[in-house]
């Protein structure tokens, strides 16, 4: 057989392997997607609609409380306005910090191990002893009890990035600005701040789209459309009597489009992000 | 001088205004899905009328309002102003709950013209209470029913074929031990004349609902001449589970035969081990199954499938096989918030009360009344096909405990009995006696 | 160091400190205390001291043990399907045409919550309306009730974790293969190596610290699971899908608050990811890798 006949061969299959496991792994999204477009006589039909076959709107607006998802803005507002002060915040602290120990080893491997394990810690194991706190200081409910605590394992996570990003950055660029004359704080506006930038971005990038999927912290420390979560909000549909498949679709989509949509769009700070800047990008 | 009338003018609106907003009171309300709805709709109604409060309804499934609601009661954080409640968590509520019994008295004033209190039936008023306190008005006086699809049981030719397969008639079992035959008959793999896949729809999954779903195959037991001789009779805060002295009343024979019921039915029911209320609701209206037991309100949702047209033929509603179990929802006030929320949410409650919205909420979201007045009123029994049928069922229901631990014990029970049911413990009064002695450990560690 | 270096130095790390001493510290520490006590919302005036007995209780209880096999089930058998697909998926994807569209589709599972993919399953898995059962019927299958099934419960669950998490390894992974230089392999190939020693000797190395972080902050997070199971199983049928996180949850919070049980559970948690994430910082070599431990 020819080399090229075989490479093209090798190809075909190869093309063949990676559009079938796509399928398989966009099947869930994809089902959500036309079910929010389906209306009631459709979501439990058999066989089952691959596409809706009379499209509607009805999922989104209209309808009362449970049947349509015309509530939903207040818990949009909620994820977007946590998510983003998460995601800004754990990247101004954890540059900070990150700095302090790459380039001083300040608390040494003690210190940054301690950072990097709260990345880790279960959110289960804390959320009971932080009810009772939150109750006795009034954060219950509030955007500032989300963002607190989603910024335990995002601040861990981002000081971890941020690290092997500065490590990167050569050394001699800062005592060249040392010798010039530059206070440290000037040296880390001037040099770091602008060479970190990427990892700044690629920590704002995994720590939003690591918020915004958050369930069990925010289920138990939000009680309504003030502080609720869009995946809160799509919880409450568990067990209700009467399961509107399409409202709940349509909300699932409204939780998952933002962040897919955000992902894609800089997708080269999430590469970046989740190599530790190993790969440039 | 005209300038400074329009700015006081001005200053004056400004301050009105603020003053209004200022006097606008906003109560929180947290329901679960199923009262959600019809919540919405009175809240809608009560604001039209009460424009100097706000009232901001938040829906929570069952599974998350509950704890959420016990730890907001218990650490005593006021978020949620008024509730609705499981009357089966009375005992883990009542210390957060206000007693309305009391505040009444208070505050004789706040109770409206025409709102007769006697006028609440008296089972669902005691569920709402704890300890003699009033903790809740009863709102949803939800119990069990047994849908079936009347059009095939009135049909002759399956009768026929039902004669010649059993040599009885076929009728709406009584007794589940009836039911068993008359599932298998509807289930195409065991009948390929069936009309239906499946015979019945059965909701066993290890959530809350695996723990009405027992009662429903023990209650005849503990109920009967010898369940009443060897336990007492059923005392109102331990229920159905338990002996008239508090102790668990099912690790026998008794408790066994339920579980046995309720698995000689499984293999004529759709994958009841994984579905819960959604997916058997959807089943019956989608014409899938012939028999479905299920609460009150997804009759609206049976009354409007396309499957089931027209529903005065299709959808037949009798007393459940065995005895029923009851579902009661109450409006709670919350204990720790200020007397102005207090005040508003005690008036929305009484208003979500009222004759009038029992009979609303009726007929729109198949809300049970909780009024003697309605049950008895022939406006509610034409509009919906169950009401004339309710005070008999009501006077044989089961019930799950109300005691403090009951989450606890509920949690447990929905494991063992779903484990029991799928094969993985075997079904043994031993393995009911293991259950009986978790139960009695959580009982003995509550003091 | 010199006095303006260690003022900022110190300038700069205390917002973390003060943020975890305030946020993670002060939780750990009421939780351990409350695992000594059997603190539960339900019953008025508990919280009392009762030692390690809830400690013991965890051996004596058999919902807890059970939950172990989940959440290592998950470790066991989820955990490697996704390294191994991942691997599989960057190299299959490597080189082809449309290689970034592929690329960009494939990232799409990771950012989906997981609540989410718990109400596709729902819908999906249905016994009687689902599309997997249909697909089934084209095979002869009869109907499989998913989510009734303890072993069909169990691959549902750890099916939509396989979907979730391939592409963050994938990623990872192929991120890495990036980085290897192409004149290396070339050199490999010149010396006669086959495309598996080029792969053995040249790229693995180069992948290999890439593939532990991977591997070990799978593991860590599989504990973690919870959303899922929430929305699909509760855990059921029985115990067959209840994770520790998930039984956790369920005596401490969905049913209750057994505010102490559920701390003595939670610090055996804390305890397993504690060791795992050492092992990490052991294994990975962390320290030099991010350059401090050396010179420290």
């Amino acid at each position: 057989m020819r080399p090229k006949t075989k490479r093209r061969i090798v190809n075909s299959v190869r093309y063949i392997f990676t559009i079938l496991i796509l399928v398989v792994f966009l099947f869930p999204a994809y089902w959500i997607t036309i079910t929010a477009f389906k209306p009631s006589s459709e979501w439990n039909a058999w066989p089952p609609h691959f596409w809706p076959y009379h499209p509607t709107l009805s999922n989104f607006f209209g309808g009362s409380s449970v049947s349509s998802i015309e509530g939903i803005l207040p818990f949009l507002r909620n994820s977007l306005v946590v998510s983003t002060a998460v995601a800004v915040i754990a990247a101004v602290i954890a540059l900070l910090a990150a700095y302090s120990i790459a380039r001083f080893k300040t608390g040494g491997m003690g210190l940054a191990g301690w950072i990097i394990s709260m990345r880790m810690l279960p959110p289960v194991t804390i959320v009971i002893p932080l009810y009772v706190i939150y109750a006795k200081v009034n954060l219950l409910n509030t955007w500032t009890g989300l963002i607190l605590i989603y910024l335990v394992p995002a601040i861990a996570l981002g000081v971890w990035i941020l690290i092997t990003f500065i490590n990167q950055i050569p050394k001699e660029l800062d005592e060249a600005a040392k010798i010039d004359g530059a206070s440290n704080l000037q040296t880390f506006t001037h040099i770091i701040l602008p060479l970190s930038l990427s990892g700044f971005a690629a920590v704002m990038v995994l720590t939003f789209i690591q918020t915004w999927s958050e369930f069990l912290l925010a289920t138990i420390l939000t009680s309504n459309s003030a502080a609720q979560t869009l995946p809160v909000y799509l919880g409450r549909f568990i067990t209700g009597y009467n399961i509107a498949w399409g409202a709940l679709s349509a909300a699932g989509l409204i939780t998952m489009l933002p962040v897919i949509i955000f992902g894609i769009i800089f997708q080269r700070y999430l590469i970046r992000g989740l190599t530790f800047g190993a790969v440039k990008y | 001088m005209g300038k400074y009338r329009v700015l006081l003018l001005v200053i004056s609106m400004i301050a009105v205004m603020t003053f209004a907003a200022l006097a606008v009171t906003t109560i929180s309300v947290v329901v679960s899905p199923d009262n959600g709805p019809s919540i919405q709709y009175l809240a809608q109604q009560f604001m039209q009328q009460n424009p100097d409060i706000k009232v901001d309804v938040t829906i929570i499934s069952w599974e998350t309002l509950y704890p959420r609601l016990l730890a907001d009661l218990t650490s005593k954080t006021g978020v949620y102003d008024a509730f609705t409640w499981d009357v089966m968590t009375a005992g883990a509520m009542h210390s957060g709950c206000l007693d309305l019994t009391q505040y009444f008295k208070d505050h004789p004033d706040v109770i409206p013209s025409g709102y007769d209190m006697n006028d609440l039936l008296p089972l669902a008023y005691k569920l709402g209470t704890w300890n003699g306190d009033l903790i809740g008005l009863p709102y949803y006086n939800n119990t069990m029913l047994f849908y079936y699809r009347k059009d095939l049981f009135n049909n002759p030719t399956y009768q026929q074929q039902f004669y010649q397969m059993f040599g009885r008639p076929l009728r709406v079992p009584t007794t589940w031990a009836e039911a068993v035959d008359v599932a298998r008959f509807f289930t195409q793999a065991y009948n390929p004349k069936s009309p239906t896949r499946y015979g019945i729809a059965l909701m066993f999954p290890t959530t809350h609902t695996m723990f009405y779903m027992f009662p429903l195959f023990f209650g005849p037991y503990r109920t009967s001449t010898d369940g009443i001789r060897e336990f007492g009779p059923v005392n109102f805060d331990y229920g159905t589970y338990f002996t008239s002295d508090g102790k668990p009343a099912f690790a026998n024979q008794y408790g066994l035969m339920a579980l046995e019921d309720m698995k000689a039915l499984m293999p004529y029911a759709p994958d009841p081990l994984g579905s819960d209320y959604g997916q058997t609701i959807e089943y019956f209206a989608q014409g899938m199954v012939a028999m479905c037991p299920q609460w009150t309100n997804p009759y609206l949702q049976f009354a409007s499938s396309p499957a089931l047209q027209p529903a005065s033929e299709k959808i037949g509603i009798a007393p459940m096989p065995g005895v029923s179990v009851a579902g009661n929802w109450a409006l709670g006030v919350n204990k720790y918030i200020s007397p102005e929320k207090q005040a508003a949410a005690v008036k929305f409650i009484l208003f979500c009360t009222t004759k009038e919205s029992g009979m609303a909420v009726l007929k729109q979201f198949a809300i049970a009344p909780v009024r003697e007045s309605i049950l008895d009123s022939p406006e509610a029994q034409a509009a919906i096909p169950w009401v004339a049928a309710l005070p008999s069922i009501y006077q044989t229901e089961a019930f799950r405990p109300r005691i403090p631990q009951e989450p606890q014990l509920e949690s447990i029970t929905d494991v063992y009995f779903s484990k029991m049911l799928s094969g993985t413990i075997p079904m043994t009064i031993q393995s009911l006696q293991s259950l009986a002695d978790q139960w009695n450990k959580v009982l003995a560690g509550g003091q | 160091m010199s006095k303006s270096s260690r003022k900022i130095a110190i300038l700069f790390i205390l917002p973390v400190i003060i943020f975890y001493l305030v946020m993670a510290i002060y939780p750990f520490v009421s939780m351990v205390y409350e695992s000594f006590t059997n603190l539960n919302l339900t019953i008025p005036h508990s919280g009392q001291f009762i030692g390690l007995s809830n400690y013991f209780a965890i051996f004596q209880d058999p919902l807890a043990l059970s939950s172990i096999d989940f959440s290592a089930m998950v470790i066991y058998i989820a955990v490697p399907v996704e390294m191994i697909l991942g691997l599989v998926f960057a190299y299959l994807i490597r080189g082809l045409k449309g290689e970034k569209i592929f690329r960009t589709l494939f990232l799409i599972p990771m950012m989906i919550p997981g609540i989410v993919f718990g109400i596709a399953a729902q819908m999906i898995f249905n016994y009687l309306f689902g599309a997997a059962n249909y697909f089934l019927s084209f095979l002869g299958i009869q109907p499989v009730a998913w989510l009734g099934q303890a072993a069909t419960a169990q691959f549902v669950i750890i099916f939509l974790d396989v979907l979730q998490w391939t592409p963050f390894v994938f990623l990872i992974i192929y991120a890495g293969l990036l980085s290897v230089p192409q004149d290396l392999i070339d050199a490999a190939k010149v010396d006669g190596a086959n495309g598996w020693q080029a792969f053995l000797h040249v790229e693995f190395p180069t992948l290999k610290p890439l593939i532990y972080v991977a591997l070990i902050i799978r593991i860590i997070d599989a504990l973690k699971i919870f959303g899922k199971i929430y929305m699909t199983t509760w855990g059921g049928p029985g115990t067959a899908t209840s994770s520790w996180s998930f039984y956790i949850y369920k005596v401490g919070v969905s049913y209750g608050w057994d505010i102490g049980y559920a701390s003595a559970l939670a610090v055996i948690l804390l305890i397993v990811s504690t060791i795992l994430v050492n092992i990490l910082i052991r294994f990975l070599n962390l320290g030099e890798q991010l350059g401090i431990s050396k010179e420290a």
